[in-house]
Parts: structure tokens; sequence; C-alpha cells
């Protein structure tokens, strides 16, 4: 399960680093790319800008995507995701602060895979990390590679 | 002359001078003259009127001792011919005098005048003009048909031409004094008119059909132009308003003069001495008997302030959205930002407890935890307080709801994240409502989490959801056994941020049963809680229409 990369959307250093924490608490070992902005994010994704020499065979597995973020927001991001014929099926777990109906409603509607909410209380953060990467990148089976 | 006739005349003078006095009795008249007459001259008596164009007459009364001669005339009240040569006769000589008309086979009575004459039998006649100033207004007749009276004769011809001359005097009284009452009349309705148009808050204006030039103004319209009517009369819109307006108007009225209906203008611009008004127009066509358009009556009603008011409201309405935007924006902008740095200050409080808590040792490892547990507290208030302003601004949808149903489900939640607990439940009453399914989930979630909360301390705890009829309207209650509270702070338990227990005792942020009333006010309901210390509490609500 290694090479499955998790690609994780986030512009806040605090909440990348709680949540790299909480990976590592979980166990999951697993590359974790961090992108600081929807552009990037797609970089990566799309093999473009500072992410278009990245070796093949480094495809995200799993993003875990924060809605507000600078310059492209979180849901263009998904748009942009399901848009491409590369990525239309790449599990979107959306992981942010938001609780409004308006937010679920569109991530869903946009095709996302799954949302959660960070909670405030690290020991449920974590639960929710470990529950989540245990799903994703364990009990989950991936769509074959072409 | 004898009695008779003076008593036959001084009845016909009397009848005239009455008529002068009374208003309704010209009917009267006509056959007072008639008796009169055949009374003195023991003959069949009519009294005919000449009809417009003055070809034909309509014989008006008649009178004979004989009610079966009267009753077999069939020419009352209806136009009849004597014939041209007679009207002239009478026009010229004033008498047509046939005492012996039968004897010589009625030669000198036109035909229709002789198959009357046939029908009574009569011997003789003698037709006499009623003149009003020279003018022929009618004729008396005097039908003779008693064999054994002589025929008449001259004596009779003098009594019957002074009896016509008295009468005609009548008749053309009697005709002064009716028009001169319906000139009265016309007079009391015009004033009528004059006080309800002059008084009436709107502007109401006549223009002739022809040129379209004012001929009537009311006071309203004065006072909204700002022009007398003396300068309006005989004037054109052309003379008041800019060059398009007055187009408009002209153009209005005569769509309205050619058509047949009335034409509503909703809205019209009007420039006048005060600057732009708006005017709600109605225009109607007046036309005369033949059908022709004579007159347009225009009514105008100043809706000027009205519709400032509509975009007062209307930009009032706008900023008030705005303004919910704006709110929704910034509730947004606390539920994201403001929970962010919590998780910074819980999240790293945690990674120094695991990191470095061999070096903080027990009172600092106690430190970060109320560190901690203040930092998920306030994200429990920004959460609350983020649902209070969600429940009043989200948009208030009815439909069926179970009351039932939402309250097993609140308490199906507590009991799984507190599965050592045991309580009972009851369930009784009418709990089907129409309301908004999301608020009232949030409405029972927070009573029966209180319900929850305050019976902890108890090991025989209830909960129970019912509902009454009070006063005519359904009442809903959610009680419990739990630690009740003191009456005299049951005001104080819908508010904001208040708490009748301390944190320690019972957790809580008292934003809860704000949110509630906020639901239950928007329904249009009422909600209040009765309790006692130690002897538990009930929540009470109605839910409106």
């Amino acid at each position: 399960m290694n090479d499955r990369v998790i690609l994780l959307v986030e512009d806040n250093r605090d909440d990348e680093e709680l949540t790299l924490r909480a990976l590592g608490k979980s166990k999951i070992s697993n590359r974790v790319v961090v992108a600081r902005d929807g552009v990037e994010a797609l970089d990566y994704l799309f093999k473009r800008g500072s992410h278009a020499n990245r070796p093949a065979g480094e495809e995200a597995q799993v993003v875990l995507l924060d809605l507000k973020l600078p310059k492209v927001d979180g849901l263009e991001v998904l748009r942009a995701i399901r848009a491409h014929d590369d990525t239309r099926l790449l599990p979107v777990v959306i992981l942010t602060s938001s609780v409004e109906e308006r937010d679920l409603v569109d991530g869903y509607g946009l095709g996302a895979n799954s949302y959660i909410r960070k909670p405030v209380d690290f020991t449920q953060f974590l639960e929710a990390v470990r529950q989540l990467g245990l799903y994703w990148l364990v009990l989950n089976q991936p769509v074959p590679r072409r | 002359m004898t009695d008779q006739v003076r008593q036959a005349l001084a009845d016909v003078s009397s009848a005239a001078n009455t008529f002068l006095e009374t208003t309704d009795d010209y009917d009267q008249l006509l056959a007072t003259i008639a008796r009169s007459c055949a009374g003195v001259l023991h003959a069949t008596c009519t009294v005919s009127l000449i009809d417009d164009g003055g070809e034909t007459i309509t014989p008006v009364a008649m009178h004979d001792e004989d009610p079966a001669i009267v009753a077999a005339y069939p020419y009352l009240g209806q136009s009849v011919s004597i014939g041209s040569s007679a009207m002239r006769a009478l026009r010229e000589h004033d008498v047509l005098y046939e005492p012996n008309a039968r004897a010589n086979g009625y030669a000198a009575a036109a035909p229709g005048m002789r198959t009357f004459l046939e029908s009574i039998g009569a011997l003789g006649y003698l037709v006499i003009a009623m003149r009003v100033r020279g003018e022929m207004i009618g004729i008396l007749a005097v039908f003779r048909r008693r064999a054994e009276l002589p025929p008449l004769d001259e004596r009779e011809r003098g009594f019957a031409v002074h009896l016509a001359h008295l009468a005609g005097l009548a008749i053309a009284n009697a005709r002064a004094f009716r028009s001169a009452e319906q000139t009265q009349r016309l007079h009391d309705v015009t004033k009528f008119v004059d006080a309800v148009l002059e008084n009436i808050p709107a502007m109401v204006f006549v223009k002739d059909a022809e040129r379209l030039a004012f001929v009537r103004m009311n006071r309203a319209g004065e006072e909204l132009l700002g022009i007398p009517r003396e300068q309006l009369i005989g004037k054109t819109d052309f003379d008041f308003f800019p060059q398009d307006e007055a187009e408009f108007f002209v153009e209005k009225d005569r769509a309205t003069l050619h058509g047949d209906s009335t034409v509503d203008i909703a809205e019209e611009p009007i420039q006048t001495a005060t600057g732009t008004r708006w005017l709600h127009t109605r225009k109607v066509p007046l036309r005369d008997s033949a059908g022709v358009p004579r007159w347009l009556v225009g009514i105008s009603h100043d809706i000027t302030e009205l519709k400032q008011h509509v975009a007062s409201l209307r930009a009032a309405k706008e900023a008030a959205e705005a303004a919910n935007r704006e709110l929704e924006a910034f509730s947004y902008s606390v539920a994201h930002d403001l929970r962010t740095p919590l998780r910074s200050i819980d999240g790293f409080s945690q990674a120094l407890l695991e990191d470095f808590g061999d070096q903080l040792g027990g009172v600092g490892a106690g430190h970060l935890n109320r560190v901690r547990a203040a930092a998920q507290r306030m994200a429990t208030l920004i959460d609350d307080l983020l649902m209070l302003s969600r429940v009043t601004r989200a948009e208030l949808k009815r439909s069926h709801v179970d009351l039932g149903e939402l309250f097993r489900t609140s308490l199906a939640t507590l009991q799984r994240l507190d599965p050592e607990r045991r309580v009972a439940i009851a369930i009784s009453g009418e709990l089907h409502v129409s309301a908004d399914p999301q608020q009232l989930a949030i409405t029972f979630d927070n009573l029966c989490g209180n319900a929850w909360k305050f019976t902890s301390k108890r090991a025989d705890a209830r909960i129970e959801l019912g509902s009454h009829v009070e006063h005519g309207s359904r009442v809903f209650f959610v009680r419990d056994n739990g630690v009740g509270f003191d009456m005299q702070y049951a005001g104080k338990l819908f508010g904001v941020f208040q708490r009748l227990h301390s944190d320690s005792e019972f957790p809580g942020t008292g934003i809860g049963l704000a949110t509630v009333q906020r639901i239950i006010q928007r329904h249009g309901g009422r909600v209040w809680a009765t309790g006692e210390v130690g002897h538990g509490a009930m929540f009470s609500f109605t839910l409106g229409e």
C-alpha cells in the first residue's frame, strides 16, 4: 500500500501538520503529497507546472480536499478532477471546517466520494483520519489502472 | 250664461289655478277640461294635444255621461290623424263647426274621424284649436250624439271657444310649471354632481370630443396641476404639458372616444407646478342620444406617493436581502475561520501532551487539558451560534411532521452516545402537525438533549412527549423528571447564553433554548417552561397555523 500516494490539498500549515501527524499516528505510511492551493493540486494531478516532471506511477490514490483554498477553491478543483478523463474516477474526500448545507450539497453534487468535517477535538480528528485512511487506502478497491 | 255654464268655466279656471300650485296634476287638468265641457254641453268631449311635427294629434282626455262611450274609444293616448285639410282649417279659422254633420254624411270629416263619428252616432261636432301665445297646441272636440237635443248652436259654440281658450292657458301654465320643476330638478342634480366633483380627492375633468379642450376641471385637478380652472377651460393639453406628454394624453383620449368602453391607464407621468406626478387615470366616452361621442370624462388618481412607497419598500427589501446575504457570508466565514485556530490549539496541545508529557508533569498536563477543553467548548459555542443564526435565516418550509418520530430519533441518538443510561420514554396524544421538519428536528434535539442531561442523575429517569388542547389550540410538551428549575428564573431560560446551572454541574452553551424559541416563534407559536426544583421540567409549545 506504500506506493499509493495521498494528495492532501490544504493551505493551512497547522492543519497540514496535524493531518500528517494524525496519518502517522494511524500508522498510515503512504507518501503524502501536499498541495497548498487549488492550482498546485491540479498541477500535480495533471502533471503540469511545478509538477510537470513528476515520475509516472506516483498517481494519487485519494485526494483529501479542503474547500477554502487560495487561487482555485476546493469545489473548482473537484470540478476539474471530475471533468478530466484521467481523474474522473479518483476518490476525493472533502475534509473541511464547513458544514454549510450548501457546501455539502455542492460537494456531493460535483461528485465527492465523502465529506468529513474536521473536528476541533484532536482525538476525534485522529479517529476520523484513521478511519478514512483505513477505508480509502486499505479496504477500498481502487479502479484498475489502465 | 246659465249657472251651469258659469260653474263649468269656474271649474276650468280653478283647475288651471290649482295647477299653478301643484306639480303632478297635469292629467287631472286635462280630465277636468273634458268633463266640464261634456257636462255643460251634454256632449262627448275630447282634449287632444298636437304631436311634434304638427300633423297628428294625440287624444289625452275624454268625457261622456255614458262611460261605455269612453270605454269604447280606442284612440286615447294614440297618435291619430284628423286630415291635413282639417288641421289647416283649424290653424286658419280656429274652429270647425258642423252642427249637422250626420245629415251631410260627414262630408267634411277626415276618414279616421268619420269612423269615430259613425261609431258614436254623432249628429254634429265642434272642433276648436287651443292656443298658447298664438301657437296651436291642441284641440278641444265636442260631439253631439243625443237625438233629443237640438244641434250645437252658436251659444254653445261660444262657450266651447271660451273654454278652449281657458284650457289652452291652463295647459300652458302646467307646461311652464312642469318645465320649471324640471329645471329645478336639473339644478338640484347639477348641485349634487358639483358637490361630488368638487370634493372628490381625485382630478376629474371633461373635454369636448371635437377639440379635446377642457370644458370642466374640478378643484382636486386645479390643485394637482397648479393651474386655476379659468386658465384651463377652453384650452387643450398642448397649452400646458410638454409635447410628448400632451401627445400621449390626446392619443388615449382619441382611443377612448373611438372605442366603446372605459380606458384604464395604470400609470402616466404628468408635469405639474410642483414637478412630475404619477397618475392612475380612467377615461370614459360620453355619447349623446344618437350615440355620437360628445365628451370625454377623465378621472385621475395621484399615485405618486404610492409609487414612492412601493419603491422604498422594494429598496428596503433589497437592502434586507443584501444584509442577509452578507450575514450568510459572515456566518460562513465564522464557521470556517474561527474553528481553524481552535483546531490548532487543541491539536498542538495534544501533540505537546503526547510528545513532551514526561517533561510537563501532572500540573502541566492538567493545564494543557484545560486548554483543550476550552478550545472544544468554544467550538461547541460557535456551532450553537451558527445553528441559531441558520434557524433565523432559513426559509420556513412546512410539511407534514410526526413529532413522535422526531422525539424518538433525538432520544435514540442520545442513547447511542450514552449507551449505559436507562431512560423510560412515553409518547401520547395527537402529534401530527404541519411544520418545518428540519427546524422541528433541531427543536427536539435541544429539548430532548436538555431532558436527557437534566435527568442524568436519576436512576428512574423518564422523558415524556404529549399534547393536549388548551384554550382551543393544541399544546405539545416535553416533560422530564430531572432536577427541574426554580420558576422565578423561568423567564431567563430562553435568553441567549442564559444558564441556570453551572457548567461543572451540567455542561451547556445556553443557546439551545434560544434556538428553540426562535424556531417556535417563526412558526407563529409560543414556547414556555414550567418546573420545580427537584421535580422535573416541562417545556410546552404551540405551532401556529
